[in-house]
């Protein structure tokens, strides 16, 4: 068990999968020799060459379609997007090829294909280089979408990532790579569709997102001096979503709040709240509750873009108001 | 089963009959054989009973107060809980008031409204009594939506209302909105008349072994399980009621006086000393003692048990209440009621709060025996482990104070006995004592006694008569040692 960063985790999860097995490939910008934007390759060039690391050009769709090949044909590649913002040009071959290809040959190819890359706010990056996006991959049927928030799930989550026969979005939010956690050595998987309570409580339910949960955490930590006793649950995998343990959260303290860094229309929050609603409406003692970025693109300005997305003042008055209906 | 109120034949030859008033509320419980309403016959008024227990539910097209219909006319339901009135879906209510309750004001032209009801209530079976009263019942519809639509209550609060058999369209809503919450379910179910089923854990089921009532304490879950904190709470609050129904009931007066307890220190030494030959060994006795309190195995007269000035004072109580049994007594109903035995009452402190584990029979104990069952019952108090039984039953209590360096107070009577002595600190003082016809300055151990009595029970005097013979024993020990 040892203390590492986020991004550490990653790429030792990475490392240790590609060591396994041969048929684990990376492609991506910058992800050879000088070991990708965010460090998620550095080292491994050097061990596995650049036939398993390709530096591709700036053309997502026609790499995302190489890779889609590619996975049909018995190989497990890791697309690493660098800002998952430019996955968005390769839309079109992952939502109708890349999705699609094991319901058209009726399960006979698999699509062992993982798409990485980090999302989210943070580091004044810009409008094209903050987004959020799994909302969309979660709408849309073949994808399965993961975003860890703490070291140890990187590495558990990733590792089932490349293993899974399935279109996996792996998405690493840039405020998260840096933060430290003890992580088990070795092979650490974690299933997806596992929530997480990440701090157990009785008054209230906060389900958490990426960037959140650390956030959240924090404001239900200093709640806890004032009596308030906040429940915080991170489902690290949005497809599947565990929703039975926030069902069962729920049950419990009959109050749900969700908080979620991007868009609130067809999003995150809208989907939780409407399962339980629908499952478990007579638990609920008050409204469900949605916290959400701003329905704008991200400004520049580091101000502007940290006022755009929920603060810890914002979820602190969210859980007081909820309590207080 | 939704049961009818109808209009009731009060008489033989009445026909018709009015209602003058309604003794509970919409969406109140009724309890079988309450008064419900109080019915206009052409005779007389008369006060018509509940004849089934069930929530009031105002019918759709019910007669206004006054109006006079036929007997047999259906005036309203009696619910279980939660249970919709038969023939009115939430639907169908409202749609039947959107004529009768225009958002302006203004009164609805009789064109527009008078089919509305009449058809709602045709759809419902209760066509002819509707028609008969389509006009006057536009106003009851009215009144009844909208104390339905007052009360608000989360999916939540119903589901638990049911699960705890609470009528929860009859509380206040406390949710920002006034909506009815889960809380109010279930701050309703702590105060019902008939208390929920009650999950207990073990743990707080032994802490409520002493006398609380977990019935009481319902539901701090939404399972209603009693955890150990409610029983903590629990204990304060009967603390708290116990001690308000005392200074409320009764009349108490408290008396002091100074008792010379030189020869009772004595003879606590002495015991001591002789129970010290035999043993080194010590347990936690009795905190208001606990210094000079040692045990022993099996040497000494007293068998290696020191009594504590409380058990001494146990014994000497018991001896005097012989002489004054006015005080022995409790205030019941039927007038005073006196006590055959004398069953004393000390006060302990615990974590949990205060508690007073009963000595019985202490008249007939030695002090030997008196230390014994004190010293296991002040440790089993403070352990949280005594029955209800041992903390029933006093006849007297004692409540000492002395291990704080409290000389007198007023302590309040433990109903529903009669008296309580306050014991103060022993303390050596020089005082004034009469030797041989002269006055002389000696150092001498004093101790304050307080004594609070029920002046219903008892007068002042007999009172100061028994707190005297009480001084008197403690200054001359033995003349109760063989008793």
């Amino acid at each position: 068990m040892g203390e590492m960063t986020f991004v550490a985790a990653a790429r030792e999860d990475l490392d240790e999968e590609m060591a396994r097995d041969p048929s684990v490939f990376v492609m991506g910008q910058g992800i050879g020799a000088r070991g990708g934007n965010f460090n998620t390759t550095m080292g491994l060039f050097e061990k596995y060459g650049p036939e398993r690391l390709r530096d591709v050009p700036i053309a997502e769709r026609g790499f995302v379609g190489m890779c889609t090949g590619a996975a049909a044909t018995g190989t497990r590649p890791v697309v690493d997007f660098m800002f998952v913002d430019f996955i968005l040009d390769a839309m079109g071959e992952l939502i109708n090829q890349t999705a699609k290809l094991q319901y058209m040959s009726s399960g006979r190819l698999t699509m062992p294909i993982v798409l990485r890359g980090c999302y989210g706010i943070g580091r004044a990056s810009a409008t094209h280089h903050s987004g959020a996006y799994y909302p969309i991959f979660v709408h849309l049927p073949g994808f399965r979408v993961a975003v860890p928030t703490t070291p140890a799930d990187a590495k558990g989550l990733l590792k089932t990532a490349i293993r899974l026969e399935d279109p996996v979005l792996f998405l690493e939010h840039k405020s998260l790579l840096n933060t430290k956690g003890s992580v088990p050595e070795g092979e650490h998987l974690v299933p997806f569709g596992e929530a997480w309570v990440a701090r157990r409580g009785t008054h209230l339910t906060a389900v958490a997102i990426g960037s959140m949960v650390p956030r959240t955490l924090e404001v239900a930590g200093r709640l806890a001096a004032e009596e308030v006793s906040v429940e915080v649950i991170d489902p690290r995998t949005l497809a599947p979503l565990d929703i039975d343990t926030i069902l069962e959260s729920v049950h419990r303290t009959g109050r749900l709040l969700i908080v979620d860094e991007t868009y609130a229309p067809c999003g995150i929050g809208a989907e939780i709240a409407a399962q339980v609603v629908d499952r478990s409406f007579d638990d609920l003692d008050a409204p469900i509750r949605r916290l959400n970025g701003l329905h704008t693109p991200i400004p520049y300005s580091p101000p502007l873009e940290a006022a755009v997305v929920p603060t810890t003042e914002a979820i602190a008055q969210a859980i007081r108001d909820l309590l207080a209906e | 089963m939704a049961v009818e109120v109808l209009m009731p034949r009060l008489g033989w030859t009445m026909e018709t009959g009015s209602v003058l008033a309604w003794h509970k509320h919409e969406g109140e419980a009724v309890e079988v054989g309450e008064i419900l309403l109080t019915v206009q016959s052409d005779k007389a008024a008369t006060e018509v009973e509940a004849l089934e227990s069930g929530v009031l539910h105002m019918a759709v097209g019910a007669p206004p107060i006054g109006a006079e219909v036929p007997i047999g006319t259906l005036l309203a339901y009696l619910l279980s809980p939660g249970e919709a009135p038969p023939g009115e879906t939430p639907a169908r209510a409202p749609a039947a008031t959107l004529p009768v309750a225009p958002e302006d004001g203004s009164a609805p032209p009789p064109a527009a409204t008078s089919p509305a009801p009449a058809a709602v209530a045709g759809a419902s079976g209760v066509a002819s009594r509707a028609d008969r009263q389509a006009h006057d019942g536009q106003v009851n519809i009215a009144a009844t939506v909208a104390a339905q639509a007052q009360a608000a209550a989360s999916p939540r609060a119903r589901r638990v209302a049911t699960e705890l058999g609470i009528d929860w369209t009859a509380l206040r809503g406390s949710g920002r909105t006034g909506r009815i919450v889960e809380r109010d379910v279930l701050a309703a179910a702590l105060t019902a008349a008939a208390p929920p089923r009650v999950r207990v854990t073990p743990l707080a089921r032994r802490r409520a072994a002493a006398g609380i009532d977990v019935e009481s304490l319902a539901v701090a879950s939404a399972g209603g399980r009693v955890s150990q904190a409610d029983v903590a709470a629990g204990v304060r609050r009967l603390v708290a009621q116990r001690l308000t129904e005392s200074t409320r009931t009764t009349v108490p007066v408290t008396l002091t006086t100074e008792a010379d307890a030189t020869e009772l220190a004595r003879l606590r030494a002495e015991i001591k000393a002789d129970a010290g030959h035999s043993t080194g060994e010590r347990h936690e006795g009795d905190a208001r003692d606990e210094r000079s309190r040692g045990t022993g195995g099996d040497g000494g007269y007293h068998g290696g048990m020191v009594p504590s000035y409380t058990d001494l004072l146990a014994k000497v109580v018991a001896v005097a209440l012989a002489a004054h049994p006015d005080l022995n007594a409790s205030w019941s109903d039927e007038g005073v009621v006196r006590h055959s035995e004398v069953h004393v009452g000390i006060a302990v402190d615990t974590g949990r709060g205060l508690f007073v584990p009963v000595v019985r029979d202490v008249a007939r104990k030695p002090v030997a025996a008196i230390a014994r069952e004190s010293a296991q019952l002040i440790a089993r108090a403070r352990a949280g482990q005594c029955t209800a039984d041992e903390l029933r039953g006093g006849t007297f209590t004692i409540t000492n104070l002395g291990r704080y360096d409290i000389d007198a107070f007023t302590p309040v009577i433990n109903l529903p006995e009669c008296a309580v002595l306050g014991v103060g600190r022993v303390v050596a003082r020089p005082v004034v004592v009469v030797d041989e016809a002269a006055e002389r300055v000696d150092v001498r151990k004093m101790v304050a006694l307080s004594l609070t009595f029920d002046h219903r029970i008892v007068d002042g005097a007999p009172a100061a008569r028994f707190l005297q013979r009480v001084k008197h024993l403690v200054e001359h020990p033995y003349l109760w040692l063989t008793r």
